[in-house]
């Protein structure tokens, strides 16, 4: 059994569509990226799966399980890291920890929670004195208290310095590592090719790209860039150009490599040096760009 | 954990959150208990030797301690709740919808009671008021008084539109609940009748009734005939209230 089934999921409000019939599967055990940019319809995917709004239309199952009608038993069993929601600001850290166990069956221990999320040292911190990356430690922390099964997580290390997002990298990947399933939602695209196995992109409310992150990435076009050297046209290179930045050739090619080794040998006969030559297979960002470039065409 | 559990849990987080709120605890509590006990108090200086003016007074008060700390409160905290996205994140914790209204509205009533019991028993100790005769139905009607208030407030909190409005659209109940009850002294006669009727329909109006009744002779079944009707009443009040709490309640500020 999947851990989430979604078909056909629709949600307006009002009369803008955020959700538009999306369909998407995230097996046991796995990293799911929820990716687009804001106003994609994430967030209310998210809220829908969790149970917090209903759906318009279309079937979701959580856990084999419908999170609305079974909201009590689908949520004793997810932790939610919600993009926004509210603490109480007079609270410490330590007291908002606790306060939270006081809510959640078979709780994990406070200084665990707090190591878990590197806030060890703002245990006697009021939350009001909290940076916004520091809150969202402390939000993660909650969402993992109770051990679930299942992980929401809306743009987890937004406002955190490069440490912390690398730090809850390393506590997301533990935790699939031990089994939980994670549907992650995030505008850093590193993030979520560094964390995911697979992925859906979503644009205005419809998924425009998914499947398994690797093979999605393969199926795109890598790149290749170089400065043109003097005295060479276009026209002669023997690599086909898809653009040019200033004096900066930027070719997309199935096979960065092979057209590297093509570019190097072609510049060798010839004496040439190919400056600033940069290789790179496809990248979540360069999937992103296609796809509003088509958007545009 | 069960629902019983989750609701005194939540209970327990809202009012640790609450005896922190100095601005809380100054607008409910000292507000509530210092008009409560300080007019009946006022009244008894002036009035001396007569200590049935100052259980009118008091009673009348109630009406309005009850409608400060128990309707307003309840609808003020929510709202804010709602706003700051507190009632999502208890929502996100693995608690019930039930068991998290139900702590947050369970913590506001308990303080109203206290609030109301406090007053009381203050002002019976420091004025010529008598206690009440019937002292267990008294306080029986000042719980139900909270718990139907602490439900109105709730429900209240679904034509809020924001936070900053709760308190004005809140205030001009306990001035109702105050003139209608005789807080305010006999004002009430002033008011052409069909309003005196549609006052007596008022939650507090059925706590102020069987509260004169505890305060005045009679034996326990003339009490359980003067509960009669103001039970019925809170009854209604009840059942409106939970209607529109479970139709209507917003947990989160609008988004259209």
């Amino acid at each position: 059994m999947a851990a989430i089934q979604v078909d056909g999921l629709r949600k307006s409000y009002g009369d803008f569509e955020a959700v538009k019939e999306i369909s998407f599967t995230v097996a046991r055990g796995e990293i799911f990226a929820l990716l687009g940019r804001n106003g994609a319809g994430k967030s209310t995917t998210i809220e829908i799966l969790a149970g917090f709004q209903r759906p318009d239309g279309g079937t979701v199952r959580v856990l084999g399980l419908d999170p609305v009608k079974d909201r009590a038993k689908v949520r004793k069993s997810t932790g939610i890291m919600l993009q926004e929601a509210g603490f109480f600001p007079d609270l410490t850290v330590a007291r908002t920890v606790d306060s939270w166990r006081d809510l959640v069956p078979a709780a994990r221990p406070r200084a665990e929670a707090l190591e878990l999320v590197g806030l060890t040292e703002k245990a006697g911190t009021k939350v009001r004195q909290l940076s916004g990356g520091e809150k969202r430690r402390l939000d993660l922390a909650l969402a993992t208290l109770g051990r679930p099964d299942l992980l929401f997580l809306d743009e987890p290390t937004t406002g955190m310095d490069p440490a912390a997002r690398k730090a809850t990298w390393d506590v997301v990947t533990d935790l699939a590592e031990r089994g939980t399933t994670v549907l992650l939602t995030t505008h850093y695209l590193e993030e979520a090719q560094r964390l995911a196995t697979t992925m859906a992109i979503m644009d205005r409310g419809a998924i425009v790209a998914s499947g398994g992150m690797a093979e999605t990435l393969a199926a795109q076009t890598g790149r290749v860039a170089f400065e043109l050297p003097s005295g060479v046209e276009v026209q002669d290179l023997p690599v086909d150009v898809t653009a040019m930045e200033g004096t900066t050739v930027i070719c997309r090619v199935p096979d960065p490599d092979v057209a590297a080794q093509t570019l190097l040998g072609w510049a060798g006969e010839r004496g040439l040096r190919l400056r600033g030559l940069e290789v790179r297979t496809a990248t979540l960002e360069d999937l992103f760009l296609d796809l509003a470039g088509k958007e545009k065409a | 954990m069960t629902t019983v559990r989750e609701t005194l849990a939540a209970a327990r987080l809202g009012g640790r959150i609450y005896w922190r709120d100095k601005q809380a605890l100054t607008a409910t509590v000292l507000t509530s208990v210092g008009l409560g006990i300080g007019l009946p108090v006022l009244m008894d200086r002036l009035r001396s030797g007569d200590p049935s003016l100052v259980v009118a007074q008091l009673i009348g008060m109630l009406a309005v301690v009850l409608t400060l700390s128990a309707f307003n409160q309840s609808a003020i905290s929510l709202t804010f709740r709602r706003d700051q996205l507190i009632l999502k994140r208890l929502r996100a914790a693995g608690l019930s919808d039930g068991a998290v209204l139900g702590g947050e509205l369970l913590n506001i009533m308990t303080q109203s009671v206290l609030i109301a019991l406090v007053t009381t028993v203050a002002v019976v100790n420091l004025t010529s008021a008598t206690a009440p005769r019937d002292p267990l139905l008294f306080t029986v009607f000042v719980v139900l008084g909270a718990t139907v208030l602490t439900l109105l407030g709730a429900a209240w909190t679904v034509v809020i539109p924001r936070a900053e409005v709760s308190a004005p659209m809140s205030v001009p109940f306990f001035m109702i609940a105050g003139l209608g009850a005789g807080a305010f002294g006999p004002m009430g006669q002033l008011l052409p009748g069909w309003l005196t009727t549609a006052l007596d329909l008022l939650p507090t109006a059925a706590v102020v009734r069987v509260g004169r009744a505890t305060f005045a002779d009679g034996t326990f079944v003339d009490d359980l005939q003067a509960a009669a009707v103001p039970l019925l009443i809170l009854s209604v009040w009840a059942a409106i209230a939970l209607l529109v709490i479970s139709r209507r309640f917003r947990w989160e500020p609008r988004r259209s």
